[in-house]
């Protein structure tokens, strides 16, 4: 078991040295550091293969997640594990949470895909108990890990140029050098620009129910523009084979008008985004004696959101938010026996927030917020048979301006995993987990919302799981179902005051979550070095109110929840003898019908919508010389669709990558 | 391996058939019958629905059947781009339309009784409404022009054009406002400031337009209402921490009370305490509170309230992001019925017409209407608001331009239509011959006005009326035209003008279109007919003209019923003999003054409607 996340990074280290045909030592890796829970994972290939330019974007090809999209490129996309709050999920960089102590939401489109290796998500958490103790926090986690060099011996260098255009204006360079310094010490840079206008046409189509059109409109989508660059610098250096660390220093900054809702005699709106975010962080890591392992992590971030509305029928606003935040985390573990490991972390982090605004004249104003999480953990392995782990996790937050004093709160997790025939890859996993949401600064603080007396949000997962694998020189096939139940008490929601029109936050809300996730891959490797790869997911769940039963939507879907949605993925690739690639792949995508309002009416009732995409790509090699091209087709039928109500998505659109490597 | 392939088929084509989408079929009316205790007319709910939802809702109760519907703007008005809109935030009743506010929509949405849509005002960021005359006067957060201090303004709009006439900046975000004789009072709510709520009212003179005075009442003002004595009552809110609410009565004393809703019905005022859930009720002689044993203690947030003479109307806006309830109580507190509302049941409007889903009222003449059904010639001379009223876009044609302005004119829409320079004509009929019976038969409508200080002149841009039989039954104008003899008959000159589109060269700069009418394909275009002597004259600086005895459009004002009226025994042949004619068909107006003016440009009629005046409306 001590060996289990040291074989991992073993097999980082190893593949630093290798070529692309790495995939059964890939496939031996995973199977030594198998999680309890099987993440669901895109990377490399196949995340280029799918038709997705944001991390959002390739999202929805998970199952038991749930999508808000608001459009375009620079809408905002955040995403829901199993119904129960973007909130309540963590995304991590290379390891490190993106934090946002002033909504708690990341929105996941402004992450790109071209720098990325690999996208995990974790339901309840990532059950490796050698990590940060933050990590036990969440109650669904998405990793993002960034490309590492890859540089074969004898190499010095490696070179990416990637342009891409497409519908909406979108032109998209992207460049990236990864640079071998010295012996186990690289450095990669990695830069894009991304500006598109946003414009694009939408329609708007109602019938009478004799079927008589009452109304037919396309209007195009205004001030939808961004334009944002992109710059990271990533540190390698692993020194030993058990030891490393990486730095690794990130820099966004964009520009974006924020289209808004289309309503009535209203098709234009005035909103201008401003944000820039910086982040350092850094990662090391050792091993002693063989049975015990440290690691530390740390991250200075500060973020820059300006926001201002130019919409002359609105009051002007135009306010300022800086974000600064210090993390520190320490974890170890320790095998006690080769059959029991334990693990114990401190993190801190130190958040800040400071404030204009300048239409309510509130200027200069500073919310601190000071953040400890302790965990310890265990793991048990009996034979391999069954293997366990178990989690607990206090958290003290204090708020400087906090009206009650926050106790500590303690959560734990419980994981467990059966696997009955050991030779055979079919394996029983459950899990019981705790975590809070804890209020963002703006639930506590916002202008006469914010309510500085809120408890944090509770869920509490209940979730088995059937997974099954097998795999030979002909196939890979995985499949696996899981079937869970949530609670979610004390919900933070936006509750009326009882003025006019004054809102408040209030720990008004219980909602109770039932679903199934399944899920099935499957590759066959055909005659004539024809690969077939195929991808299905589908979720059930219902997410209803049981906050009072006097309410009318009592027993209701809560908004924007489907009952059913799914994605199904075809891939055929083909490679030719002097290994020149040549691929297809269609996918699909279905979000069933919901509601935008608690009351699951008629008049709250929104429609499923679902998407054809198609992706063809070829890639060529001469000598070291690598030549990729592709072209995706998105909404190939032009389906006129709204994932939240008055903001219209896209109808077909295109874009073409042509992609140079050295 | 094959068999797995095919229940993976198998699979994806259920989750397709399964799972289609159909067409987006318009928000349904739904009528639910609440209450078997019937009373006159019925009601209409504004249910305000969350900024960026789009789900202004008006429903309706026809209170002679005791159904409520939902929704029911959606019925009158399917066709409606996007429904009523965003954030509705008031509705009255004037004249024989309704005026429905909504916020986000920035616009003020103009309806006949039966809430079918006839026009809207874009006014930015609009809030509340108020009238006198022929003028609606609306409270709006902004300004046409963006004001550094963030201060709001109220326009003045004209009933008949939907135009704005003037504008006049007052304190910040003003809400309710109401006119009391040649004032116009608005309450300056500074509902944005959270650190800085405004206090005052601001008197406005209706005559010059003008601010000329700020009452200082109280903390964030957000209603005010006139009592039978001419005072008015203001609620104020406070500042939701020490400051407390208030009704302060100006000139009277102040009552410290919670105050989010007011109505005053009779001699008493009306107060929705919703802090401590209960309504309260003041004499608003001697400001003494009364006993009123309506129980509101089990609502969630109310809200809404209306007191008429039968009953008092309640709603609860619950959570404000669900469906709201509207009650009705008789004044013993005895709750009559309640009926489940849109999202945030905000303002109420009673009106005396009782109506079912298909709009018939049980008090009209369903069979023929009395209004224009038809229009079937439009072309206008050149003139400054040609290709604006109606709107000109891209691709319309003759035929289009005619179906624009059947829907500015069509059952009294109470949109304009420009006639242009002289020469420009209109041709609509009717859903029936209009029968030439003793006296006046029809009425034109248009926007003359007079000058207060001297009603011999004011506004006046005739037009003559041709009408004509449909004798060859083709139910086609091409037939024989006579004229209605006007007062200055003997004073017109006949002649015929070619306009060219080459002579279309800006002459307002107000007005930058073309006004040469762009659906013509042609290049010039000859008009013929009669001109009237000029008749402008300078008075007090003003350009106005000198009020034509009869038988003109658009000569007089709208409520002068018979000054804008026509006998078809007036129709006279092109020789001038009179002709007589039991019936006519179809009618046209041309524009028939000659003039242009250095400031307003040229004189042109102006149609906004026709009454067939044997028909009891």
């Amino acid at each position: 078991m001590a060996h289990m996340a040291l074989a991992v990074e073993q097999a980082e280290l190893d593949s630093l040295y290798r070529d692309f045909h790495i995939e059964e030592v890939e496939v031996t890796a995973r199977a030594l550091a198998k999680d309890i829970i099987v993440p669901q994972t895109l990377k490399g290939a196949e995340l280029e293969r799918l038709n997705a330019l944001s991390v959002a974007d390739a999202l929805r090809y998970f199952s038991g997640i749930q999508i808000k999209d608001y459009g375009g490129v620079g809408g905002i996309k955040t995403i829901n594990v199993r119904s129960m709050g973007s909130q309540h999920t963590a995304v991590y960089y290379n390891g490190v949470q993106i934090g946002n102590a002033q909504n708690g939401q990341v929105d996941l489109g402004r992450y790109s895909l071209d720098n990325m290796e690999e996208i995990q998500l974790y339901k309840g958490q990532k059950s490796d108990i050698f990590q940060s103790a933050r990590e036990f926090g969440a109650a669904g986690n998405v990793y993002l890990t960034t490309r590492k060099p890859y540089i074969k011996t004898g190499e010095r260098a490696h070179v990416r140029a990637k342009m891409r255009f497409g519908s909406f204006g979108l032109a998209n360079p992207n460049v990236g050098v990864d640079v071998k310094l010295a012996e186990g010490l690289s450095i990669n840079l990695d830069a894009e620009y991304v500006y598109a206008n946003g414009k694009y046409p939408f329609r708007y189509r109602r019938v009478l129910p004799s079927g008589e059109t009452a109304y037919d409109t396309t209007a195009v989508r205004q001030n939808g523009d961004i334009n944002a660059v992109r710059t990271e610098m990533g540190l390698h250096y692993y020194y030993r084979t058990t030891g490393f660390w990486r730095m690794h220093v990130y820099n966004y900054y964009s520009e974006r008008g924020v289209p808004g809702a289309i309503v009535n005699n209203v098709w234009r709106n005035g909103e201008r985004l401003w944000d820039r975010n910086t982040f350092v962080q850094g990662i090391w890591q050792e091993e002693w004696f063989d049975r015990w392992s440290t690691r530390v992590l740390f991250k200075y971030a500060n973020d820059y959101t300006h926001y201002k509305n130019y919409d002359e029928r609105l009051l002007p606003s135009d306010n300022e938010y800086l974000q600064q935040e210090i993390y520190l985390s320490l974890a170890n573990k320790v095998q006690i026996f080769n059959w029991w490991d334990v693990s114990l972390a401190y993190d801190y982090q130190y958040n800040t927030l400071k404030r204009d605004e300048w239409v309510s004249q509130l200027t200069d104003q500073c919310f601190y917020r000071h953040t400890h999480w302790l965990s310890a953990a265990t793991a048990l392995n009996i034979k391999e048979y069954l293997r366990a782990q178990a989690s607990v996790l206090m958290t003290h937050i204090t708020n400087d301006k906090s009206q009650i004093t926050n106790k500590p709160k303690v959560t734990p997790g419980v994981f467990l995993s059966f696997r009955p025939y050991p030779a055979i890859d079919l394996s029983l996993n459950a899990f019981y987990k705790q975590s809070y949401r804890y209020p963002t600064f703006n639930d506590l603080y916002y202008t006469d919302l914010g309510n500085a007396s809120l408890r944090p949000e509770l869920a509490r997962q209940h979730s088995v799981e059937l997974a099954y694998r097998k795999a030979s020189n002909k196939y890979d096939l995985s499949f696996s179902a899981s079937y869970y139940y949530n609670r979610v008490t004390d919900k933070i929601i936006a509750y009326p005051k009882g003025q006019q029109f004054r809102w408040t936050m209030l720990n008004l809300g219980t909602v109770k979550i039932n679903g199934v996730d399944a899920k099935a891959d499957m590759s066959f490797y055909l005659p004539l070095r024809f690969v077939l790869r195929t991808r299905l997911n589908y979720t059930y769940n219902t997410a209803i109110d049981v906050t009072n039963q006097n309410d009318t939507y009592y027993g209701h879907q809560i908004p924007y929840i489907p009952w059913h949605s799914g994605s199904f993925v075809f891939g055929l690739d083909y490679s030719s003898k002097r290994g020149d690639h040549y691929g297809l792949s269609y996918s699909f995508i279905y979000v069933g019908e919901r509601y935008s309002q608690q009351e699951n009416i008629i008049y709250n009732y929104v429609q499923p919508w679902y998407t054809h995409d198609l992706t063809l790509f070829g890639e060529w090699k001469i000598q070291r010389y690598g030549l990729k091209a592709n072209i995706e087709i998105n909404n190939l039928l032009g389906q006129d669709y709204e994932v939240i109500q008055n903001y219209p998505m896209p109808k077909q659109n295109v874009r073409c990558t042509l992609a140079f490597t050295y | 391996m094959h068999a797995r392939f095919h229940i993976l088929i198998f699979v994806l084509c259920s989750l397709l058939l399964w799972s289609c989408r159909g067409d987006e079929v318009i928000y349904p009316t739904i009528g639910t019958h609440v209450t078997d205790d019937v009373r006159e007319g019925g009601l209409y709910v504004l249910c305000e629905g969350n900024m960026g939802s789009n789900k202004a809702r008006m429903d309706y109760i026809n209170l002679e059947k005791g159904d409520y519907y939902s929704n029911w703007y959606g019925a009158m008005n399917p066709k409606q781009l996007k429904e009523l809109g965003d954030v509705g935030n008031d509705i009255q009743q004037y004249g024989g339309r309704l005026y429905a506010v909504i916020n986000c929509s920035h616009k003020v949405e103009v309806m006949d009784l039966q809430a079918r849509h006839i026009g809207k005002i874009d006014l930015p960021n609009c809030r509340y409404v108020a009238f006198k005359g022929d003028k609606l006067y609306v409270s709006a957060y902004v300004g046409s022009a963006a004001d550094p201090e963030l201060l709001g303004a109220v326009y003045e709009v004209d009933t008949a054009s939907l135009m704005v006439t003037r504008e006049v900046k007052v304190g910040h975000q003003p809400d309710e406002l109401c006119v009391v004789g040649n004032k116009l009072y608005v309450v300056n709510s500074g509902g944005y400031l959270t650190n800085q709520y405004d206090s005052t009212v601001s008197v406005i003179d209706l005559s010059s337009f003008t601010e000329i005075e700020k009452i200082n009442v109280g903390l964030n003002p957000t209603r005010i209402r006139v009592d039978e004595q001419k005072r008015l009552w203001v609620c104020c809110q406070g500042n939701y921490k020490d400051i407390q609410p208030q009704v302060v009565i100006i000139g009277g004393p102040r009552i410290e009370t919670p105050c989010a809703n007011i109505s005053i019905q009779g001699a008493t005022a009306y107060v929705m305490d919703n802090k401590n859930k209960q309504l309260r009720a003041f004499s608003t002689i001697d400001f003494t509170e009364q006993t009123l044993p309506i129980d509101i203690s089990a609502y969630e947030n109310p809200y809404g309230l209306l007191a008429t003479n039968e009953a008092l109307y309640v709603t609860d806006a619950k959570n404000y992001v669900s469906s709201g309830v509207l009650h009705c109580y008789s004044y013993d507190g005895k709750e009559h019925w309640n009926a489940k509302t849109g999202d945030i049941p905000g303002h109420l409007c009673r009106v005396t017409g009782a109506y079912d889903i298909h709009g018939d009222t049980t008090h009209q003449d369903t069979t023929r209407s009395a209004y224009i059904s038809r229009v079937y010639e439009y072309l206008p001379a050149m003139g400054q608001f040609v290709n604006v009223l109606p709107k000109y876009e891209e691709g319309d044609d003759a035929e289009t331009m005619c179906r624009k302005c059947e829907q500015a004119l069509v059952n009294n829409a109470g949109g304009t239509v420009t006639l242009g320079g002289w020469g420009g004509y209109i041709t609509f009929g009717f859903d029936h011959a209009i029968e030439n019976k003793e006296g006046r038969d029809i009425q034109i409508l248009g926007n003359a006005f007079l000058m207060s200080e001297n009603e011999a002149y004011g506004s006046s841009e005739p037009g003559i009326v041709l009408v004509s039989r449909d004798e060859n039954q083709n139910g086609l104008p091409d037939d024989t035209w006579y004229e209605l003899k006007g007062s200055l008959y003997s004073e017109q000159q006949y002649i015929s003008r070619t306009y060219t589109r080459e002579g279309d060269t800006l002459q307002n700069p107000f007005h930058q279109q073309p006004y040469y009418p762009q659906w013509i394909t042609s290049d010039q275009y000859t008009l013929y007919g009669a001109k009237l002597p000029p008749q402008t004259e300078i008075i007090n600086g003003q350009y106005v003209q000198r009020i034509l005895e009869y038988g003109y459009v658009d000569n007089k004002p709208n409520k002068d019923i018979e000054g804008t009226s026509f006998d078809i025994s007036w129709a006279v042949d092109t020789n001038g003999q009179p002709v007589s004619l039991p019936s006519i068909d179809f009618i046209r107006v041309y524009t028939a003054a000659d003039e242009i003016l250095p400031t307003t440009g040229e004189l042109s009629t102006e149609i906004t409607g026709a009454i067939d005046l044997h028909i009891n409306i």
